[in-house]
C-alpha cells in the first residue's frame, strides 16, 4: 500500500513538474503602451548595445505611450529563427533583414512595401536603397552599408594602384623582390569571393544580371576580364602563402580585398603594421559591391505606422551615423555621411568613397544559392586551372539560365 | 480492480501466470503508475524524436520555404535530388564526399583507437594519466578543434608541415587542396578517437589471461599471439565499432562546418571545389542558407534509409562474433 501512495506521489510531482514547464508565457504588464517589436543582430560590442539603447529611449520620449521593444539575437541563427518565428506566426512588427533575403519575403509576401512618402529616396546613397527594390518597389529601409576595399602594406606598396594594370604590375614588383611574399590575397571561388566578385566586374563596366529583361550578363567580357584579373594575379600571389592565416596581417602580402571589419581587428591584433585601405582598382568605372543590414515591415506585423516611424528614427541624419557605427557598417544616409566623414578612421575613407559607386546585388530570389552553387564553383574553376574564365563562365551562366528558366 | 492484486501479492511468485492472464495490456493502477513515471521521457522521445521526424517526412514531399504554407509536390524532392543537376549542382558531390571520408576515416580511427589502447593496455603505471590525455579531443569544444586545426594544417607556419618536413616530406597546403581535403579530416577524427580507444581499451581487458598464456607456452610470439588471439578476440568490439562508426561518419557535420567556415565571414561551403561539402552539410545549406526545407528534409530520409541499408548489410555480412 505505502509503495503504491509513494508511487503514485512521485508521479503527481513529475506531472506537476512538466505543467510547470509547459505554460509559464505570462501577459506582462503592458498596460496602456503601444509596444513595437524589433528584431536586429545581437551587439558586437557592450559599446554598440549603449548607443542602440539611447535611440531607443530617445524614440520613446518622442512618442509618448510607445515601448519599443528590442530583441537581439546572434547574427549565425536569425534566419533560422525568423523562419521559425514566420512559420510559428510570432512575427515581430518591423526587424533586420540580410540583403538577399529581401527580394525573396518581399515575392512572397512576408514584408510590407514602403508606402509613399516614407521615405525620401535623395536622402539615401542609391547602391545601399537598391538593396531594397524588387521590380522598382521599395521594401525596406537600409540601416547600414558596407562593402569590401583594398587595404595595402604601406612597406610594400608606396602608392596604391588605382587601375588593373597597376594593380598586376605591383603583385609582380613585390613577389619578384621577395619570393616569400605574395602580392596580393586573391579572393577564393568560395561564397565569400563570389560576393566580392561582382565589385570587379563593374569595374570594367559590366553588371551580374539584367533583372528587367531578364539577361544574365556575367559571361559577357566585362565578367570575363574581371575572373581573368584574378587569375592573372595569381603567379605573383602563391596560394600557399596567401593561404596562410591572417597572411596579409603578418606581412606576408602585400594587400588584400577585405571589409571594414578586419581594420578594427589588424589595429588589436598586429599593431605594429603599417597599412592603409584605398578604393578598389577598376579598368574603366569606378565600382563596388555591397553588403550590410536593412529593415523591413512584417505583414503579419501589428502597428504599422510606427514601425515606419522607428525606422525614419534609425536612419535619419542624426541617428544613422552612430548607429552605423555601432553596426560595423557605414550611414547610408547620404547628409549623417558626408557630415560624420571626418570622425572615421584614415582607414575608413576608402569604404565611404566606395559605398558611393556600390552596386546592389542582383534582387532575385535565389540569388544566395546562385552565387554560392554556381558561380563560387565556377570562379574557383578558373583560378584553379581546370578552366578558362570564359569557359567557366559561360557555363555558369547556362546553368543560372537553366534553374531561372531564363532564355538569355 | 485494485483490492485483488494487493490480496495476491504475498503469494506473488505461483500467482503471476493466473494473474497475466486475467489483466492483460495496459489497465490497472500499477502500470498507470508505471506509465506516468515513464510520461516525462515518453513526452520527450515524443514531441523532439518523434513529431520532429514525422513532419520532416511530411515535409520532404512538399516545397516548403520555413515561412510561407507548404506545397505538397509528391516525390518531386526525391527524384529531383537524384536527377536534376541543375537544381542541386553538388548533390552527388556530396555523397561521393561522404563516401570517400567514410572509407577513410573510420578505419583510421579505429586502427588509431586500437594502437592507443594497445599501448595504455601494456603500460602500468601511468595508464590513467595517458587514458585522460588521449581522450581530451573528444571532450574539446568543436569550435575550438576547429581552429586549433586550421593553425596546425597552416602552409606556411603549421606544425603539421614542419614535423613532415623533418622526414623530408616537402609543405602541403593542406585545407585549400583539394585532393588533400580528406585526408586532412580524417586525420582530425582519428586523434578524436578517444571513445573507440575507451571500447578497445575494455575489449582488451576482457581477455582472458589464460588464453594469452596458453598461447605464450604453444610459442606464440607477440606478433603472432596479436593477430591469433587478440583480434579475433576483439571482434564483437570492432564490429560494434564499424558499425556506429560508419554510423557517426556519414553524418559528420560540425567538423566539416568550423573547419572551413573559419572566421566569421569565410563560406560555408564546404572547402576548395566542394572537396569537403559532406552530405550533412549539404543539408545544412538548403535548409537554412537557400530556404529549401522540404528539399532538406527529402535529403535526410535519403541519408535515413542508406544508413539503414549500410547497417542491414553490416549485420547480415560480417562476422560479429568470436570464432
Amino acid at each position: 500500500m505505502i509503495r503504491r501512495v509513494t508511487g503514485a506521489a512521485a508521479a503527481a510531482v513529475l506531472l506537476t513538474g512538466l505543467a510547470a514547464c509547459g505554460g509559464g508565457s505570462e501577459e506582462g504588464g503592458a498596460g496602456s503602451a503601444t509596444e513595437l517589436t524589433y528584431w536586429m543582430f545581437q551587439d558586437r560590442t557592450p559599446q554598440a548595445g549603449e548607443v542602440v539603447e539611447k535611440i531607443r529611449t530617445d524614440f520613446e520620449k518622442a512618442n509618448p505611450g510607445v515601448k519599443v521593444n528590442i530583441v537581439k539575437i546572434p547574427k549565425d541563427d536569425y534566419n533560422t529563427k525568423l523562419g521559425s518565428a514566420l512559420a510559428g506566426n510570432t512575427v515581430p512588427d518591423v526587424g533586420i533583414l540580410d540583403q538577399p533575403l529581401v527580394s525573396r519575403f518581399a515575392l512572397e509576401g512576408t514584408i510590407k512595401e514602403v508606402p509613399a512618402g516614407t521615405l525620401n529616396e535623395a536622402d539615401f546613397w542609391e547602391g545601399a536603397l537598391n538593396t531594397n527594390k524588387v521590380g522598382g518597389k521599395l521594401y525596406g529601409f537600409p540601416i547600414d552599408h558596407t562593402a569590401v576595399a583594398l587595404f595595402y602594406n604601406k612597406a610594400l606598396v608606396p602608392t596604391p594602384p588605382k587601375t588593373w594594370d597597376e594593380l598586376k604590375s605591383i603583385s609582380a614588383a613585390i613577389h619578384q623582390k621577395d619570393p616569400k611574399v605574395a602580392g596580393i590575397v586573391v579572393p577564393k571561388g568560395d561564397g565569400y569571393g563570389a560576393w566580392m566578385w561582382p565589385g570587379v566586374v563593374g569595374g570594367a563596366g559590366g553588371q551580374m544580371v539584367d533583372e528587367a529583361n531578364k539577361k544574365i550578363l556575367f559571361d559577357q567580357p566585362p565578367a570575363v576580364e574581371a575572373l581573368q584579373l584574378w587569375v592573372d594575379l595569381l603567379p605573383s600571389s602563391p596560394r600557399e602563402i596567401t593561404d596562410s592565416d591572417q597572411a596579409f596581417a603578418n606581412g606576408l602580402a602585400g594587400m588584400m580585398i577585405s571589409g571594414p571589419w578586419d581594420v578594427a581587428t589588424i589595429k588589436d591584433q598586429f599593431p605594429d603594421l603599417d597599412f592603409n585601405v584605398a578604393p578598389l582598382p577598376y579598368k574603366t568605372t569606378p565600382a563596388g559591391n555591397i553588403g550590410g543590414e536593412n529593415a523591413v515591415v512584417f505583414t503579419k506585423g501589428k502597428n504599422e505606422a510606427l514601425a515606419w516611424k522607428w525606422l525614419q528614427h534609425l536612419t535619419n541624419a542624426t541617428n544613422n551615423t552612430v548607429l552605423a557605427q555601432a553596426l560595423g557598417g557605414f550611414p547610408v544616409n547620404k547628409e549623417a555621411a558626408e557630415r560624420d566623414a571626418a570622425t572615421f578612421g584614415e582607414q575608413q575613407q576608402a569604404f565611404l568613397e566606395q559605398l558611393k559607386v556600390a552596386q546592389a546585388r542582383p534582387a532575385i530570389p535565389q540569388w544566395i544559392q546562385i552565387n554560392d552553387e554556381i558561380i563560387a564553383p565556377a570562379l574557383e574553376s578558373a583560378l584553379s586551372g581546370k578552366m578558362t574564365a570564359q569557359e567557366s563562365l559561360t557555363d555558369a551562366a547556362n546553368k543560372t539560365r537553366a534553374l531561372l528558366g531564363w532564355n538569355s | 480492480m485494485a483490492s485483488p492484486v494487493v490480496a495476491q501479492r504475498p503469494a506473488e511468485t505461483p500467482a503471476r501466470p493466473g494473474r497475466r492472464r486475467r489483466r492483460p495490456g495496459i489497465g490497472g493502477r500499477d502500470h498507470l503508475v508505471g506509465w506516468l513515471l515513464i510520461a516525462p521521457a515518453m513526452a520527450y522521445f515524443i514531441i523532439f524524436l518523434l513529431y520532429p521526424a514525422l513532419a520532416a517526412l511530411y515535409y520532404s514531399f512538399t516545397e516548403w520555404d520555413l515561412h510561407s504554407a507548404p506545397i505538397w509536390v509528391g516525390l518531386q524532392n526525391y527524384t529531383d535530388l537524384f536527377f536534376d543537376d541543375v537544381k542541386y549542382p553538388h548533390f552527388w558531390k556530396s555523397i561521393q564526399v561522404t563516401l570517400q571520408y567514410t572509407l577513410v576515416a573510420v578505419p583510421l580511427t579505429l586502427v588509431t583507437a586500437l594502437a592507443q589502447a594497445l599501448l595504455i593496455n601494456t603500460i602500468r603505471r601511468g595508464s590513467n594519466l595517458f587514458r585522460l590525455l588521449l581522450f581530451l579531443p573528444v571532450v574539446t569544444a568543436e569550435a575550438a578543434v576547429g581552429a586549433i586545426w586550421r593553425w596546425l594544417y597552416d602552409p606556411q607556419y603549421g606544425l603539421v608541415n614542419a614535423v613532415l618536413g623533418l622526414v623530408g616530406i616537402p609543405r602541403q597546403n593542406w585545407l585549400n587542396t583539394p585532393e588533400l581535403v580528406i585526408p586532412a579530416l580524417a586525420f582530425i577524427a582519428a586523434w578524436q578517437c578517444g571513445i573507440s580507444m575507451i571500447i578497445y581499451l575494455a575489449g582488451l581487458k576482457s581477455i582472458p589471461e589464460s588464453i594469452r598464456e596458453a598461447a605464450v607456452i604453444d610459442g606464440a610470439g607477440p606478433v603472432q599471439r596479436f593477430f591469433k588471439v587478440t583480434v579475433p578476440m576483439l571482434r564483437p568490439t570492432t564490429f560494434y565499432l564499424v558499425v556506429t562508426g560508419i554510423i557517426a561518419a556519414l553524418q559528420v557535420f560540425g567538423l566539416v562546418y568550423v573547419i572551413f567556415s573559419g572566421g566569421g565571414n569565410r563560406s560555408v561551403t564546404g572547402g576548395p571545389e566542394q572537396s569537403g561539402l559532406a552530405y550533412v552539410l549539404h543539408i545544412y545549406l538548403y535548409a537554412f542558407r537557400y530556404n529549401a526545407m522540404g528539399a532538406a528534409c527529402a535529403m535526410s530520409f535519403v541519408l535515413l534509409v542508406f544508413i539503414m541499408i549500410i547497417t542491414f548489410v553490416q549485420f547480415k555480412f560480417m562476422k560479429q562474433e568470436v570464432s
